[in-house]
């Protein structure tokens, strides 16, 4: 049987990745064994597309002759990574679903540290949008509902429970130390 | 755990550097405690699946028995924990042995009542298939596709295209089903099962054909759907080798007045892109891309400029018209629109309207 599966692109999406303000990686995903096979290529293509797009303001670019789109946050870089030959408006729509969802998740703080406490939910935010490198779902709202969300993160984490009785404690310490010196 | 802590406060390091392989396996023996600590387990399962997306090699054995070790969390409840649980089988199957074993669990998830759980439940199992196993969920596979769930619909449509390449005849058989699912009122699960029935049929001409005739009227609202049908329409006028007196040029003509962006876009460009077509044929393809060409959104401008930047080489006159906006985005910000604009420009209008 001759099936070609090559002739159409079934696979819209290469990667998808989130780096730091120094390039590091936070998260990335490729799902181009050919372009993307080992963590070697990997990283030095993070690094060049770092390095071409970190300090300029634009949106998209075209490098190694994949279509890069990317938009960043406090210190935060997203990147959805295509063929040459695709739609970039659709791995548009791909960007702004993987940052509107993170947004939701870490309730509008998108930068690194916020990422890095939810790390569970932006693994499986990735996880939801794309699958195998074909576009799984685009709208934002239902990729989080898919996410199987912990109810302590919908209302009052017990994390930031813990946190605002630290700052509690450590306001009235001062002013205990205030007090003394008085 | 305590040095974690440590970094975080330090402001240097978070909870995710600088793990250690063997300390985050030993944490997996928590997973058979009883009552399980689901906290602790999500924060094992969560190092486990950043330590192999940042590059952590495995070894057979170790991936093996975490794997077994991850077994164990099927007991459990929790719904954030069981969603961690399938994507780690998923990371982790490429690498262990026997994975087949969690075939039963994954099955009983998958036709279940909870929604969360099927759709996950689909991908994963689809992954440890084989041609031989897939026939004994053949009837599940069936039934998800027509769900009423979108979740759940697209999850087993995607995991049949990719389940395509290893075993097409059984994915065959299902074409009825994915037909139904063409007309599912969720805009992925119309792209999903559009792109499968495609394939399904793709090795038969007459019947690619008749796909396209049927769904370039019906109206399909899903912009990605609309986007792939044009590229498959596109792909069979190339190969009859005719151009705008092929019946299907006038649907990609008429996807040229869609809501859609995306869709206008990915018409304009595969008109351009057909092998026979004369310059007048694409007027209205150019008119549309120059429109763009003053987006505020530099993607937009970036698809229409590289769009214009192709007919330049073959129809360098019928860009003549968007010189004035070509000009404009020489200075523009992005440094691809602006060389793809200057580029153009050498092709159409000569050095005058670069150098002003």
């Amino acid at each position: 049987m001759n099936l070609d599966l090559d002739s159409l692109p079934l696979y819209s999406v290469k990667g998808i990745a989130i780096l730091d303000q120094d390039g590091q990686r936070i998260l990335a995903k490729y799902y181009d064994q050919e372009t993307f096979g080992t963590q070697k290529e990997q990283k030095e293509f993070e690094k060049s597309l770092f390095q071409k797009t970190s300090k300029a303001n634009g949106e998209i670019i075209l490098l190694d002759g994949h279509i890069c789109v990317y938009r960043s946050n406090v210190d935060l870089f997203f990147y959805v990574i295509g063929g040459s030959q695709e739609n970039e408006l659709i791995l548009v729509s791909v960007l702004n679903c993987l940052f509107d969802a993170i947004s939701i998740i870490l309730r509008k703080n998108v930068e690194r540290k916020t990422l890095l406490d939810s790390m569970d939910t932006a693994l499986l935010v990735l996880d939801e949008i794309c699958d195998d490198g074909i576009v799984l779902e685009t709208d934002a709202q239902a990729v989080v509902n898919r996410c199987a969300l912990r109810p302590e993160e919908l209302a009052f984490g017990d994390q930031s429970m813990h946190e605002i009785g630290k700052s509690l404690f450590e306001t009235a310490r001062g002013q205990l130390k205030w007090s003394l010196l008085k | 755990m305590k040095r974690e802590k440590k970094d975080e406060e330090a402001g240097t390091g978070h909870p995710f550097a600088n793990l250690d392989k063997t300390a985050v396996f030993q944490n997996t023996r928590a997973f058979s405690e009883t009552p399980l600590n689901a906290k602790k387990c999500r924060l094992t399962l969560t190092q486990i699946c950043y330590m192999l997306q940042q590059g952590e090699t495995l070894g057979r054995t170790e991936a093996t028995e975490c794997f077994f070790a991850i077994t164990k969390l099927f007991q459990s409840k929790d719904a954030a924990l069981r969603r961690l649980v399938y994507m780690a089988i998923t990371e982790l199957c490429k690498h262990a042995d026997d994975v087949i074993i969690v075939t039963q669990s994954l099955t009983k998830d998958m036709t279940g009542r909870e929604d969360l759980y099927r759709a996950p439940a689909i991908r994963t199992l689809c992954r440890i298939t084989d041609s031989g196993m897939l026939q004994a969920i053949e009837r599940y596979m069936k039934q998800a596709i027509v769900d009423k769930s979108p979740a759940v619909a697209s999850a087993a449509l995607v995991s049949s295209l990719h389940l395509l390449k290893q075993s097409p005849e059984v994915i065959r058989r299902w074409a009825n089903e994915v037909q139904e699912a063409v007309s599912h009122e969720n805009p992925m699960v119309q792209y999903h099962a559009l792109v499968l029935l495609y394939h399904i049929r793709s090795g038969d001409r007459l019947a690619v054909n008749k796909l396209v005739q049927k769904y370039s009227k019906s109206g399909l609202r899903s912009p990605l759907a609309l986007c792939y049908l044009i590229r498959i329409s596109a792909k069979l006028i190339g190969e009859d080798d005719s151009g705008s007196d092929h019946p299907l040029y006038g649907f990609i003509n008429s996807c040229l007045r869609n809501r859609s962006e995306m869709v206008v876009y990915e018409a304009a460009s595969a008109l351009v892109h057909l092998p026979k077509t004369s310059g007048s044929d694409l007027s209205t393809a150019v008119s549309t891309l120059q429109s763009y060409l003053s987006s505020p959104k530099p993607s937009l401008r970036f698809a229409a400029v590289r769009t214009l930047n192709k007919i330049s080489t073959t129809h360098p006159e019928v860009v003549i018209n968007c010189n004035v906006d070509l000009e404009q985005l020489i200075t523009d910000q992005n440094r691809s629109i602006a060389t793809l604009a200057i580029t153009t420009l050498l092709k159409t209008g000569g050095e005058s309207s670069v150098e002003r």
